[in-house]
């Protein structure tokens, strides 16, 4: 299975995706859905372009991509490290696995209120929910990267007289790069919807906050743009985490 | 002593030695009560949710089944249409490169961005968080179906028309159970969607169902309530992917090795 | 060379009473029974056997990966009990390290090694020249054949300066033509590098093109069942009545 994309695999894709926004246009503007509450993509781009400061615009980006950086990083390296450590050694498998399968069941939203008793309604709150958003599925992906690296392998490097922290770093740490990859992957999805999530509830910036706000104000365009845009930023931060996943693990794994 | 009791005991002892460190803490003043309700005061909450409610008359019993309906209704929905959507695409290679970039970006929308947009819509009731829950789901479970359907075993496929079946025949002897794992994982995991959705959604504009619930005790600074309201919902989701896990036992008692796929 | 062959009884590699039961005493299974075999310097033997018979398991024994349950075993005067200890293993599937290349699998082979990071280099680089594959130094596992892959495989082991080289059936995933050309050159190999090799194989055509001595695994009764020099000239031509005698010898041997 080839994942090359051919020319005219995108040929047909923009055709299809096409179709649907002259459709919906086309609706919209012959009045078949009420514009009002449903603009077509150009009239909504045209009056959010309106109703917007461009620089308003780009801080509630800013701020958007800020938390969900700040939550994911952290998520992700305490995945990483308890992860590897419950898969590697017994005692901290132990200890730490209970409590991933106690927690993990529970959905990173369902923090809020608690996040906002413990840590009031800033920054904090915010980046523990993303925190726990990237924090599951890295912390389960390196532990099955761990457990299910080759046995061969661990055992071809016991013949060059590795062992203990060694055999770990050089050998089940990159046998686990693949899955952990894939954890990554999923964590960073995860973290942006949880990111909106909390910026909808209780924030006064962040991309979240301005559809929010928009609703209140009445402002369908700005919604759907607003939509649109958490939307399209989501499919761009992921084709660059895929692409740095090709760049660390492409070329030995694969796809 | 067998790994197994081991385990089972290390476990009990980690759990056990951790509700008693807390306990401790909280009544001897290490913790504040209000931030860390003790494992006591939570028990107290458990009782009087079941008995009294939160809000009075409301049961945890009463939430916990206004959560369920609202998320069997979206998640019914959404497989309903996702399973004969996805086998359409998946066996269509045309209709698969049309849609392609629309699936991936409408998975790409975070669900809870349109709760402000489907208010506007349908309001605040019920019909707003039954479609936010079937939205999300819908797309985790479409590229799911489609994927199971498209990459089944073209060796699989012509050792059955080997055997001269062909048509409608072929789905139902090699496509579907072939594809089956694949959609059992993406049901498993719309499952997911469907409760992280649920829960973002009753948080706002509704005072019944576990998330408004753990929300609206917070604002009485009734944390006891909320971490009973977490755990509740823990304890359903757990349930009922296990059920769902136990389902695919039943009916894929083939299938080995698609534990990976899962979250 | 200073290789005085002449004390004959004192050997290399030695199976002393090598037994190994897998499960416990009373509901365990023994896959190996009082194994006594030697093996002289520079050797090349073969173990055949059928499947089950305990052949990688007393491989695994040599390599210092699995323990014996009882008996001993000594390589060049010291006693086994842990990989790492002059033992080169080649394993079956190849057991390549996906994430480093060619060079890379290379030079891990002699990571323990007191070479300094040039002399290192140099290595790799004679080890990739030695298996005919300089060009591909920089290409990941999955980009090599399966040939070439299980020739990265030999050069790794190599690379530790091994005394003796353990190889578990090291051709048995590989096609017919490409197993004959990795024959040939594992012997090319041998010549230059003189090592004592342990070699686990379930072709007997392999055992014979190959080995100075064969010996055969068997199930029932657990143990050595046959010990055969083979004195054939190498090149071997495996088509001559000397090679059909011995491989119907061995076959016997093994449907007896």
């Amino acid at each position: 299975m080839s994942s090359r994309i051919s020319l005219s695999d995108i040929l047909w894709g923009l055709t299809g995706t096409l179709a649907v926004v002259l459709i919906w246009e086309f609706a919209a503007r012959s009045g078949v859905i009420n514009a009002a509450i449903f603009p077509s993509p150009t009239l909504a781009i045209e009056s959010a372009f309106e109703k917007l400061d461009r620089v308003d615009v780009i801080q509630h980006i800013g701020w958007s991509l800020y938390r969900v950086l700040v939550g994911f990083l952290l998520g992700a390296l305490a995945g990483i490290i308890i992860g590897i450590a419950a898969g590697w050694y017994k005692f901290a498998s132990f200890l730490f696995l209970p409590l991933i399968e106690l927690f993990r069941p529970i959905p990173p939203l369902a923090w809020i209120p608690l996040a906002i008793i413990w840590f009031g309604l800033g920054e904090p709150s915010k980046f523990f929910i993303i925190f726990l958003g990237a924090f599951f599925p890295v912390v389960t992906a390196a532990y099955r990267g761990v457990i299910s690296v080759d046995p061969v392998l661990l055992r071809a490097a016991q013949t060059f007289g590795l062992k203990g922290v060694g055999l770990l770093m050089k050998v089940a740490i990159p046998g686990a790069a693949p899955d952990l990859a894939t954890g990554i992957r999923i964590a960073w999805g995860l973290s942006f919807g949880v990111l909106v999530a909390a910026e909808l509830i209780a924030a006064d910036k962040g991309l979240g906050y301005m559809i929010m706000h928009a609703r209140q104000l009445g402002n369908v365009d700005v919604i759907v743009v607003g939509i649109l845009l958490i939307g399209a930023l989501n499919l761009i931060t992921d084709g660059i985490i895929v692409w740095m996943i090709r760049k660390w693990i492409g070329r030995w794994h694969g796809e | 002593m067998s790994e197994q009791l081991k385990r089972i005991v290390y476990t009990a002892a980690v759990f056990i030695s951790l509700l008693l460190a807390w306990e401790y803490a909280t009544t001897n003043g290490y913790l504040k009560p209000y931030r860390f309700p003790a494992p006591s005061q939570i028990a107290k909450g458990f009782v009087e949710l079941s008995v009294v409610g939160f809000p009075r008359g409301l049961t945890i019993w009463v939430h916990v089944q206004t959560t369920v309906e609202r998320i069997a209704q979206g998640y019914i929905a959404a497989i309903l249409l996702a399973i004969p959507l996805g086998f359409l695409i998946g066996r269509v290679p045309i209709l698969e490169k049309l849609t392609n970039p629309l699936i991936v970006f409408g998975r790409s929308i975070a669900t809870l961005s349109l709760l402000p947009l489907v208010i506007v819509w349908f309001g605040t009731g019920e019909l707003t968080k039954v479609i936010l829950i079937a939205y999300g789901c819908f797309w985790t479970m479409i590229s799911n179906v489609i994927a199971g359907v498209k990459y089944v075993d073209k060796g699989l496929i012509n050792a059955a028309r080997v055997f001269g079946v062909k048509g409608a025949a072929l789905y139902w002897t090699v496509i579907l159970p072939a594809a089956l794992p694949r959609i059992f994982a993406g049901a498993r995991m719309a499952l997911g969607v469907g409760f992280m959705v649920i829960v973002g959604a009753e948080m706002i504009g509704t005072i019944e169902g576990l998330g408004a619930l753990i929300m609206e005790a917070r604002t009485f600074y009734r944390s006891e309530v909320t971490i009973v309201g977490m755990l509740i919902i823990g304890v359903i989701g757990f349930l009922i992917s296990s059920g769902l896990a136990r389902m695919e036992k039943v009916l894929v008692p083939w299938d080995t090795g698609l534990e990976d796929v899962r979250r | 060379m200073t290789n005085f062959e002449t004390n004959a009884q004192s050997a290399y590699i030695e199976f002393r009473n090598v037994g190994k039961r897998f499960g416990s005493q009373d509901n365990g299974f023994i896959v190996l029974e009082d194994i006594n075999i030697g093996i002289k310097r520079n050797e090349f033997v073969s173990i055949v056997g059928r499947s089950g018979c305990g052949k990688t398991t007393l491989l695994n024994i040599a390599a210092g990966l699995v323990a014996a349950s009882s008996g001993e075993t000594v390589i060049a005067g010291k006693k086994v009990d842990g990989p790492g200890q002059g033992q080169g293993v080649v394993f079956q599937q190849h057991a390549l390290f996906p994430w480093l290349t060619a060079a890379g699998n290379i030079e891990f082979g002699c990571r323990s090694s007191n070479l300094s990071k040039a002399e290192k280099k140099q290595l790799v680089h004679q080890l990739l020249e030695l298996i005919g594959l300089a060009h591909a130094a920089n290409s990941y596992p999955r980009e090599l054949s399966g040939g070439m892959q299980q020739r990265v495989a030999i050069a790794r082991a190599l690379a530790m300066d091994p005394e003796i080289l353990v190889m578990d059936e090291p051709f048995g995933a590989l096609d017919e033509l490409t197993r004959i050309e990795l024959q040939d050159e594992l012997l090319r190999i041998w010549e230059v590098k003189k090592k004592t090799v342990l070699f686990v194989t379930h072709s007997i055509n392999e055992a014979l093109v190959l080995s100075d001595r064969i010996i055969v695994l068997a199930p029932h009764p657990l143990g050595v069942h046959m010990d055969i020099e083979v004195t054939l000239p190498r090149p071997r031509d495996r088509t001559t009545p000397q090679f059909n005698a011995l491989y119907k010898q061995i076959w016997e041997g093994l449907s007896s």
